[in-house]
């Protein structure tokens, strides 16, 4: 599987998600490697490399840690984006 | 210069003689715009009586989940400077040591980015930076990572481990303390800086069972230190504490809790099978009395606070392994527990309330630790057990070979 | 100024750098040690070497600046070593002994309380409180200080009969050790939060919220498409205001403090133990919590009175039994003092043996 396919995939499902459950880095990679009918490693790096290159980032809301597409205004507080 | 706000209530206490808080918010408020928001921020709570700081969310470092707490002001438009007022979490080394080289590099960056205002230490143990800005978060990591300090734990995640002084300094230390949380925590980087986890996962380790890290009550996994064998009796000096005075009698003998010591006017006798190493009597005659020599350590798990359906103290998993370097059986012994933990946990539920919900069996087996009598404070009262074929098959298989030998074995 | 590359995953810094020279060279080696005052002692090792380590206590809240001047003392009198305890104390580590006097009284003079070590009040570990924390009901550093004030001679001074280990927390959720400590103070809400119906639609999850009472007091609230709580079932944890920041739970005039008693994390004669609350409501009255602080000298000099040698305040109320605790510390029993929570059967009494 290309890794653009399981990127979207991440996108895709954190975008449905988003306001109605906050998913943890685990629930996003079983979803995906279902859905795709891929490894969960491979999942896992791809998830890994999007958070690493800011894209997606860990959050801390509802006292628990779930991952999340960050904001346009975070990531320009952060000056990720101008 | 920074905003000067009127204090009457914190002025009353910086007064008295414990060292005060307020003093040292104000020696960061006259230098620092954050640091004198939060001084203003502060009174006007002691005024109302209410804290106006607001849930966290999803601030950090790039590619880590944890080491940053955020945290921003319910009412921005009359504190500006603490609109933000985000926690770095520092990871500590081993045992709280520190050069003043170490400490004033760590001074010198939070100068620059932060309030200047600390926390040493936080309950976890890290170092913690009070109060900075978005926007200097990747600075400030950069700048600690680049001179060799890394963020500790936050979330749902491995928190920063954390120790005792150990072998540094106390002569009771049956473990290295300071080098097992060393390795324990370079061991768990990944698991310690991106939260994956149900929740989080705490651990300490104590050397012996003072437990002066509160480890039994504070770790998901708590590692304290113990020996088996008999403690060392040096005899002179038993009998130099007590021509100094020493009611050994009264202080020693009928203190200890398995009745196991006796005193007959000139030597001490213990009887060692009995001793249940509480620590007592070598704590109060520490020049006469030491550690036997096979040490090692009881590993415990599920202490936490009473969030939410109450405290627990850490149960006993292990009652006793050898702590040797590369620590692999420690090591191993904590990803199975925490595999197991992430298999069966539910958002939000520490390890202890999911061995309590699932089972103490299911724990031990997967971790691959047999029953012992050490676990329990005493064997199950009710008469509801669960059998599995296997273990029917096994009984069954004893009392066959019972026949044939005509000996029981219960 | 540029900013540096930055590295990952590098774990803190190993330790064995941070150590003076003669703790390296007797490591694992020390054979006992030595009260020599309430905040001096020496470790004496196997070769013979010593080292004394002098204790301050901190209110933990630093500034940079005080933190570079402990630093200066340390390079003074130290060779630039130091460490700080687990409960939260400045350790200075002399080798020379001819400078043990001097950096007493350059700390003396420049304010810093000595003491701690033994049996007496050690540094309360504490929690952030209004100073930092979304969820505090009150002001941990605050009632550290006023504690302190008012227990001073008893950390630097005067023996208890064994050591009492103090703690605040400022909300439930008890960040520090509240929960095995002699005495502490834990903040308590004691009014039934209410949900902001809009708020909650943004920014909570439906069965998270209900999920996180411990009581079931939440249920669905369809017609505004948020929860509600059930009033009689809710005892003000504020886990769900923890999950749901639209359930607040502060309340100025009702927040306010418990204190719990006997807690031990040290096996020593008897096993760790948990607090026990003995005073379930006090209001907050900052800046100086005086009735809060009187509860816990009392508790604190009763115990002083009444133990034997050696016996913690858990140990001392184990052997007198509870009923002869509230009958000399005069406090009330009430409702509140039986449990009906978690752990409640195992805390009925089940014999016939009183002290009256």
């Amino acid at each position: 599987m290309d890794t653009e396919t399981i990127k979207n995939k991440i996108f895709e499902i954190l975008e449905k998600a988003k306001g109605k459950k906050k998913l943890k880095e685990k629930d996003v990679i079983r979803i995906a490697s279902e859905e795709l009918n891929v490894e969960k490693d491979d999942v896992k790096k791809v998830l890994r490399d999007l958070i690493e290159e800011g894209k997606l980032c860990y959050s801390y809301t509802g006292g628990a840690s779930s991952v999340e597409i960050p904001s346009e205004e975070y990531l320009r507080e952060k000056g990720m984006i101008k | 210069m920074p905003k000067m706000y009127d204090t009457p209530l914190l002025d009353e206490l910086e007064k008295g003689p414990w060292p005060s808080f307020v003093k040292e918010i104000k020696k960061c408020a006259a230098k620092n715009d954050m640091a004198a928001d939060e001084l203003g921020l502060l009174e006007k709570s002691y005024k109302t009586k209410i804290g106006y700081w607001k849930h966290g969310g999803i601030v950090g470092v790039r590619g880590y989940g944890g080491g940053v707490i955020g945290r921003y002001c319910s009412i921005p438009e009359e504190f500006p400077g603490v609109a933000h007022f985000h926690t770095v979490r520092i990871n500590q080394p081993s045992a709280w040591f520190y050069t003043t080289d170490a400490l004033r590099t760590i001074c010198d960056i939070w100068d620059k980015y932060g309030s200047g205002l600390t926390n040493f230490h936080g309950s976890t143990g890290d170092m913690i930076l009070l109060g900075t800005r978005t926007e200097a978060l990747e600075d400030i990591f950069a700048e600690l990572s680049s001179r060799g300090w890394d963020l500790g734990g936050s979330g749902s995640a491995m928190r920063t481990p954390s120790c005792c002084v150990g072998p540094a300094r106390c002569e009771w230390a049956n473990i290295d303390t300071l080098e097992l949380c060393y390795q324990l925590t370079q061991e768990f980087q990944d698991e310690l800086h991106r939260p994956a986890w149900p929740y989080k996962f705490k651990i300490k380790i104590a050397g012996c069972a003072c437990d002066c890290v509160a480890a039994i009550a504070r770790a998901d996994c708590s590692i304290i230190g113990t020996w088996k064998g008999d403690i060392k009796i040096n005899q002179d000096e038993v009998r130099n504490y007590v021509k100094n005075g020493f009611d050994i009698q009264k202080w020693v003998i009928d203190m200890c809790p398995t009745e196991c010591m006796s005193w007959d006017g000139s030597t001490l006798t213990i009887d060692n099978a009995n001793c249940n190493r509480c620590m007592h009597c070598i704590s109060k005659m520490t020049k006469a009395l030491k550690p036997g020599d096979e040490k090692g350590a009881t590993i415990c798990i599920g202490s936490k606070a009473p969030i939410v359906v109450g405290a627990l103290l850490s149960w006993v998993i292990v009652p006793f392994i050898k702590v040797e370097k590369p620590y692999d059986e420690i090591k191993d012994l904590v990803r199975k527990m925490t595999e197991w933990w992430d298999e069966n946990g539910k958002p939000r539920e520490r390890i202890g309330e999911v061995i309590e919900r699932v089972g103490m069996r299911s724990f031990l087996e997967y971790i691959g630790v047999p029953p012992q009598p050490q676990q329990v404070k005493e064997p199950r009262r009710d008469p509801f057990w669960f059998f599995t074929e296997e273990d029917i098959e096994k009984i069954k298989a004893k009392e066959a070979e019972e026949k044939k030998t005509g000996v029981y074995k219960f | 100024m540029s900013v540096p590359q930055r590295r990952t995953d590098i774990g803190p810094p190993h330790y064995e750098q941070f150590l003076p020279p003669i703790i390296k060279k007797n490591y694992g080696n020390w054979s006992y040690y030595q009260q020599l005052a309430p905040g001096v002692m020496v470790h004496v090792a196997e070769s013979g070497d010593k080292i004394y380590s002098v204790r301050v206590g901190s209110p933990r809240l630093l500034a940079t600046d005080t933190i570079r001047e402990i630093c200066s003392i340390a390079d003074k009198y130290c060779d630039g070593y130091l460490r700080f305890t687990s409960r939260n104390n400045i350790e200075f580590l002399v080798t020379d002994e001819s400078k043990l006097n001097p950096l007493q009284d350059e700390l003396k003079s420049k304010g810093y309380a000595i003491g701690g070590i033994g049996y007496r009040v050690s540094n309360p570990v504490h929690t952030q409180g209004w100073v930092h924390c979304h969820s505090a009901c009150t002001d941990a550093s605050g009632l550290v200080k006023s504690i302190m004030d008012e227990l001073f001679p008893y950390f630097c001074e005067k023996e208890l009969p064994n050591k009492v280990r103090l703690a605040v927390a400022c909300c439930v959720n008890m960040c520090g050790a509240v929960h095995c400590s002699d005495i502490a103070v834990v903040a308590v809400h004691t009014k039934v939060p209410q949900v902001d119906a809009e708020a909650f639609k943004n920014m909570c999850e439906l069965p998270t919220t209900i999920a996180s009472c411990p009581t079931g007091a939440i249920s669905p609230d369809p017609a505004t498409k948020s929860v509600k709580i059930k009033a009689e079932k809710c005892m003000y944890c504020g886990n769900c205001f923890t999950v749901c920041p639209a359930i607040p739970i502060k309340d100025a005039e009702r927040d306010g403090v418990a204190i719990v008693v006997g807690g031990k994390v040290g096996n020593l004669r008897s096993n760790p133990k948990f607090s026990k609350m003995v005073i379930p409501y006090i209001s907050n009255e900052p800046p100086r919590w005086p009735k809060a602080i009187a509860a816990i000298k009392l508790i604190l000099e009763t115990y002083a009175k009444d133990a034997r040698k050696f016996e913690r305040v858990g140990e001392w109320i184990e052997r007198i039994g509870w009923e002869r605790f509230f009958q000399l510390t005069g406090i009330e029993f009430t409702y509140q003092h039986i449990d009906d929570f978690t752990f409640a059967r195992e805390t009925f009494r089940t014999a016939a043996t009183f002290k009256w």
